[in-house]
Order: structure tokens, then C-alpha cells, then sequence
């Protein structure tokens, strides 16, 4: 039976909180340590650690590694128009390989490809060598307005979209001569100048898409938050069932051992998501898109602002859904409300990846600010003064939300008989 | 001289439960004082009181002339009825994290938690995980727990539970070299025989009051009042043929000793009488009388166990 107040001089003791008694800092250290400690043993943290750096690695690898790909296909060819339109594709696909890893997205061009051809006698000849998978296709044709293209099942599209812009170019450009159209006027023929796009309202985009933006920066900090929220709350109801918090009130201010706690995670949920986005940045160098690179630096900076606000505004609320419970199992109804907070805000900024009214009030709200601001403003959507006003609020926030933590967490961290309501906390019945 | 602890008229209510009321003791430097008193009494609540979980309603505790607060707790050796260390966390590692609490450096931490692993028998399971070890070996470790930052004060709650007869043996001599160093002690149990052989000093506490409370010994004297152990042979015993019973002999001297002024009661086991004296009675008188029944063959005081006095004064 531990049901009662706390001794009242220690209470007082604590009020001033940390930085007034010279042993509060290292104090909280250790109790910080030791959460740090205990999380960097935690398989399931490392193991965690592991998957999420593989994810990031993947998710930057795989693009890069789909567009550096080139199809080699091997196409036998009969016939002299057939041999002109084949080594035309092969030149085109070879330069389409070049252009496109200086780019990001390759879209709207021609596809890459290393083209081999092989002669052939016959038609027959050509048949057996595409049934038998020696080539991918066969061209076949002695005037370029009756080629032939054989395969087997279907013409690979890399292949197909080649000889179809070969085929073209070469009849256009027979045409012109034809015509008697100058060298000059025939390049303007083949290689049309594009207009040039006049934007009045946009501005400058970078490479990344926005919403995979929004998307990414959402999934890490949920994720964090969810992780390290439970590993909190479940460190707290720990020292409540095994009974060590009662060795530790016995000497150390609650609001320390609370501080120490949340210090502790904090800078290990920082340590990670920096980790994270290190990984991804660096990837995004190594794979030649070095321009996605400063965009991203600037957008993770503050990100890690709003996630480290963020992360502290919930943290003190975890460990009072620890500290309202006696048991492991019971935590699991104290901790829905906690998933709630993480996981509205989550879906919330999945409906607001589009820059609008909606994204622009929840990139102001404290529990929806770290999710959506940072990508406000890599887009450069934001004015240079909204991120700074957006993480003073989520501050003052945060501020309530440790205090509110601090008390609650002081009021119950004794208690280990039963389940306790807010509200007793609050008056610190279990304490 | 090391300073004692003082509890002074402490009263602490649960709801409407008046768990402690005005409870005043001593605990004196160099000197284990144990704390005893049947389930739900007050001993834990009391401990609590003193180590700060709790709060007293009124009262004050003290160490000398000192209140005791936070920084002096922080010197203090607590050692809580339910346990509390870290299941998942090494010996080792779990003593040195307790002894930074307690503000000691952590190299100073670690070679203390190694000797005290030592002394308790328990060097090679240091590298353990907590909840590997028999509770048996979990306790010894919390005994090491509550040394590690060498107390100004012992509080232990029932330190003695669950230990074998060699670990007590291990765990009392860590107790008493800290009283011979001028610790005041503290430690509350239910095993009287074992508060009986460890403790200069007895805080008996029933509900919610101290029942008794002073020297181990001078408490079994007095705790009682007195009582007398009479083993009287009647004369014309040897005469009869065969022996028998003696028993009709007796009987005036048992009707007899029950008129004696100030005797309250008389017990009679075959020769042997037990006679509870109040405090005007004169056990010379008693002697007198028996002598002349036959020849006194035992005439002394009888010393009450602590667990005779225990059941006499909560009762």
C-alpha cells in the first residue's frame, strides 16, 4: 500500500526545477545515461535501427539502380534498310544512356539501350534465331517503308520505341533531301526547339517530388515518436513494478528522474532520425543527384528543429501514460491515446501534401508542425519567418506540455496498486 | 561520534486508517535497533516516512538536531520491503548506477559495488543479468545496494526475508560492522529469534503506536513484569515406597504461594511453579513459603524471549 502524498519539503525542493541544485545536472546525466544504456542493448531497438536505415539505403538505391540499368538486346538484321535503321537506333539508344543518368527522372525521352547487331542470310534464319532466344528481335527489310520487325512474344519497348524514332528519322530525313532542304533546315526538322515555359505564379522546384517530401519526413518522425514513446513509457512502469523508483524518490527529485528520462531518449531519437537522414543524403550524392542534395540539407535542418520540439512536446506525456499504470499490460490503455496524438497528425498531413490553406494552418499546429513545415520549406513555399513562428509555438507548447508531463508524472510515479485516473494524478493521489 | 536518528511523534493517516499515531523512537549511532510489529502495524509506513516516499500528516524526523531532507537522504542506505533494481540490468552495472544516484563518482562507484560483491559472496555473478540470480542472491545484491555510498544511516525493511541461514549470517556481520562503525541501524523483521541475537536496541510498534521500545535485554526484563521459577521436592517423598506422584503433597503450597501478597498468578507443571509477581511483591517471600513445603531445588527469574514479549504487548 503505497497510496498517499509525498513529502511536501521535497516537493518543494523540486519546484525549481533543474539548474538551481548544482547535482541536478549531472543527475539527470546518469539517469539519462542509463536510458541510453539500457536502449542501445535493446535488441528490438537495434534491430529497428537496422531496418530503417535499409529502407532509407533502398528507397535512394532503387530509383538509381532502375534507371542505371540499361536493356542489352541483341537484334539480327537482314536486308541494307533494315542495317541503317538498326545502327541509327543503336547510336540513339546508346546517347539516351548517356543523357539520362546526368538526370534525375529520365521521362519523355528515349529509352537507353546497348544494341548488338548480328547479320543474318534469311528470313527463316532470323525466325529460328528470335524463337530460339538467341536475339531479342529480328529487322528485316531492304527499303525502309516496308521493314519488318519480328519477335517472339512481343517487341521489347526499349527496343520498339529505337527502331520505330530510327525509322522516322531516316524517312524524314530522306524526304528532305528529296525536298532539297539544307543540312541546317533538316536539324531544325529532326530537333524541334520546345517552347519555353513561363510560370507567373510558381517557383523553383527542386528534383524531389513534394509529396514523397511530406510522406518521408511524416513516416520519421511518427515513427520515432511511436518507438521511443513506448520504450519511455514502458522504462517508467519498469522502475514502478521492480519497485526501483522507490530507491530512487528516496534520493532523487521526481521531476529529475523524469527530466533524465526524456533527455535520454530525446537524444537518442535525435541520434537516430540524424543517422537516418545522413544515410539518405549521403545515398543521394553517391547516386548522382547532387542536386537533390542541398534541397534536402536545408529541409532536414529543420526538420531536426521541429522533430526535436516535437519529440519533447510528447515525450513528458509518455512517461505519465507510463507512470498512470502499475504493469506492462496495462499500458496498453493509457498508450492509445498517446498513439492517437501521433498517429492523427500523421494522417493529417497525408491529406495535406498539396500546398494550400490546409497544409498551410497545419504546418502552425503544434502536433502537425514538424510534419509539414520543414517541407513548406524546402518547397520554398514558406516566407522566411513562418518556420521560425511555427517552432516558437510548437516551444511554448512543448513548455505546457512538460510542465502538465512533470506534475501528472509526480503525482502517480508512486502509486503501484491500481490504474490511475488523470485527474488523481493531478491532485497527486497516488502519490 | 556519528549522530542519531530521531522519530518524533510522526502520525500518518491512509483515508480514514490512522496508520501511525505520534510514533516517537530512537535509532542511536553504533547500535542496531530493530523495528518489530505484526502485519499491517506501521513498520513499513514508518521506514517510508523516514526515507521521504511517504510524507508524514505531523511529526518530524531527525538526524541529530538536523530535519531530514532531500540532501541528507541522499547519504542515507534504503533497502524498501517490496525490493527495487533493475531485472534486465547487470549486477555490476545496476550498483554503480545506484551509487552515481547517490552521488558517488563512477569509478569510486564501480571498486565499492566489486568489494561489497565480494563480501557477499556474490564476485563471480557480477557480469549477471539481475534476473538470472536466485532472489535469494537479488537480495543480497539490494543489501549491496543500500551500503554501496557508505550511509550515514541504515533503513532497512525486512532484510532478512528470504535469505539462507548463510546469507543471514553473511548479511547480519555487514550490519553490525556498520553499527561498530557508529552507524545507527535500522531494520525491521518478523524473525524474532533473529532480532533477538542482532539488535542492541527493539522498537516494538502495534498498531500504529510504539508498544515498547528501549535495550534488548533490559525489554525482556521488565517487559513482563516478573515472574519466578520454583522447583520444590517434598519432604517425605524419598520415605514413600516406588516414588509416585508428589503431587498431593503440593497442593497447599500451590493454594498457599496464591495468597502471597502481591503474586497474580501461579502455574504449577509438576514440581515446578511458575509465580508472576506484580510490583509490590516480595520474592523472598515466595522462597520462604516454598521452603516450607520441602527443599527448594530452583528458585530464579525467569528472562522472557522478545517473541514472549512481542505477543505479550500486542496483544
Amino acid at each position: 500500500m503505497i497510496a498517499g502524498r509525498r513529502d511536501p519539503a521535497r516537493a518543494r525542493g523540486a519546484r525549481p526545477g533543474i539548474g538551481h541544485d548544482p547535482r541536478a545536472r549531472g543527475t539527470v546525466a546518469v539517469v539519462a545515461r542509463r536510458e541510453i544504456a539500457v536502449t542501445l542493448h535493446d535488441r528490438a531497438f537495434l534491430g529497428s535501427t537496422v531496418v530503417m536505415l535499409l529502407v532509407v539505403a533502398l528507397a535512394v538505391a532503387i530509383p538509381a539502380f532502375i534507371q542505371g540499368r540499361t536493356p542489352r538486346l541483341t537484334v539480327a538484321v537482314r536486308g541494307s534498310a533494315a542495317q541503317q535503321v538498326v545502327g541509327a537506333a543503336t547510336t540513339l539508344g546508346a546517347d539516351a544512356q548517356k543523357s539520362s543518368s546526368a538526370s534525375v527522372f529520365g521521362v519523355g525521352q528515349l529509352p537507353g539501350a546497348a544494341i548488338t547487331t548480328r547479320p543474318v542470310e534469311s528470313t527463316a534464319e532470323a525466325e529460328r534465331l528470335v524463337r530460339d532466344g538467341t536475339v531479342s528481335a529480328a529487322v528485316i527489310g531492304d527499303d525502309v517503308r516496308t521493314l519488318q520487325v519480328i519477335a517472339a512474344g512481343a517487341v521489347p519497348d526499349a527496343l520498339g520505341s529505337l527502331v520505330e524514332a530510327a525509322s522516322a528519322q531516316l524517312q524524314v530525313s530522306a524526304a528532305a533531301a528529296d525536298a532539297g532542304l539544307t543540312s541546317s533546315q533538316l536539324r531544325a526538322m529532326l530537333n524541334p526547339t520546345p517552347p519555353t515555359t513561363v510560370l507567373l505564379e510558381g517557383t523553383a522546384r527542386g528534383p524531389v517530388p513534394p509529396e514523397l517530401l511530406v510522406v518521408v519526413f511524416a513516416f520519421l518522425f511518427s515513427l520515432s515518436v511511436l518507438t521511443f514513446g513506448v520504450s519511455i513509457a514502458q522504462s517508467v512502469v519498469e522502475e514502478k513494478r521492480s519497485r526501483v523508483v522507490e530507491l530512487l524518490v528516496a534520493v532523487v527529485p521526481v521531476r529529475w528522474l523524469l527530466a533524465g528520462k526524456v533527455v535520454g531518449n530525446t537524444a537518442l531519437a535525435v541520434g537516430q532520425i540524424v543517422l537516418l537522414l545522413g544515410v539518405g543524403i549521403l545515398g543521394a550524392a553517391v547516386t548522382g543527384r547532387a542536386d537533390a542534395v542541398g534541397q534536402l540539407l536545408v529541409g532536414s535542418g529543420w526538420f531536426l528543429v521541429f522533430f526535436l520540439l516535437g519529440f519533447v512536446l510528447l515525450a513528458c506525456l509518455w512517461a505519465v501514460a507510463g507512470s498512470l499504470v502499475s504493469r506492462i499490460e496495462e499500458l496498453q490503455s493509457t498508450t492509445v491515446v498517446m498513439q492517437v496524438l501521433v498517429l492523427l497528425p500523421f494522417v493529417a498531413a497525408l491529406f495535406a501534401t498539396e500546398p494550400g490553406i490546409v497544409q498551410t494552418t497545419l504546418s502552425y499546429l503544434p502536433l502537425t508542425a514538424p510534419l509539414l513545415m520543414p517541407e513548406r520549406v524546402i518547397l520554398g513555399d514558406a516566407a522566411a519567418w513562418e518556420p521560425v513562428v511555427s517552432a516558437l509555438l510548437v516551444l511554448v507548447f512543448a513548455a505546457l506540455s512538460v510542465g502538465l508531463g512533470a506534475r501528472l508524472y509526480e503525482g502517480s510515479v508512486l502509486h503501484t496498486s491500481s490504474r490511475l485516473k488523470v485527474r488523481q494524478a493531478w491532485r497527486g493521489e497516488g502519490a | 561520534m556519528r549522530e542519531g536518528l530521531a522519530i518524533d511523534a510522526v502520525t500518518r493517516r491512509f483515508g480514514d486508517r490512522l496508520a501511525l499515531d505520534g510514533v516517537s523512537f530512537e535509532v542511536r549511532p553504533g547500535r542496531v535497533t530493530g523495528l518489530v510489529g505484526a502485519n499491517g502495524a506501521g513498520k513499513t509506513t514508518t521506514m517510508r516516512i523516514i526515507m521521504g516516499v511517504l510524507a508524514a500528516d505531523s511529526g518530524e524526523v531527525r538526524l541529530g538536531a538536523q530535519p531530514v531532507g532531500l540532501p541528507l537522504r541522499r547519504r542515507f542506505g534504503y533497502m524498501p520491503e517490496e525490493r527495487g533494481l533493475y531485472p534486465k540490468m547487470k549486477v555490476v552495472d545496476q550498483l554503480v548506477y545506484l551509487g552515481r544516484i547517490h552521488g558517488l563518482d563512477g569509478a569510486t562507484a564501480r571498486t565499492r559495488a566489486e568489494a561489497l560483491l565480494d563480501a557477499l559472496g556474490l564476485a563471480e555473478r557480477r557480469t549477471d543479468v539481475l534476473s538470472t540470480l536466485s532472489l535469494g542472491n537479488q537480495q543480497r545484491v539490494q543489501v549491496a545496494a543500500a551500503l554501496l555510498h557508505d550511509p550515514v544511516l541504515l533503513v532497512l525493511d525486512e532484510p532478512f526475508s528470504g535469505l539462507d541461514p548463510l546469507a543471514v549470517d553473511l548479511v547480519s556481520e555487514r550490519l553490525r560492522e556498520r553499527a561498530d562503525a557508529g552507524v545507527p541501524v535500522l531494520f525491521s523483521s518478523h524473525q524474532l529469534e533473529l532480532v533477538e541475537r542482532l539488535c542492541d536496541d527493539v522498537v516494538i510498534i502495534s498498531a500504529g503506536m510504539v508498544a515498547a521500545a528501549g535495550e534488548a535485554h533490559a525489554l525482556r526484563r521488565a517487559g513482563t513484569g516478573r515472574r519466578l521459577r520454583v522447583v520444590v521436592t517434598p519432604p517425605h517423598r524419598d520415605a514413600r515406597d516406588g516414588g509416585g506422584s508428589s503431587r498431593p503433597l503440593l497442593d497447599p503450597l500451590e493454594v498457599e504461594l496464591a495468597r502471597v501478597a502481591g503474586v497474580t498468578a501461579v502455574g504449577v507443571d509438576g514440581d515446578a511453579f511458575t509465580v508472576d509477581l506484580d510490583a509490590g511483591a516480595d520474592a523472598q517471600v515466595v522462597l520462604a513459603t516454598a521452603l516450607r513445603h520441602g527443599a527448594v531445588d530452583e528458585f530464579g527469574a525467569i528472562v522472557p524471549t522478545l517473541a514472549e514479549i512481542f505477543r505479550e504487548v500486542v496483544r
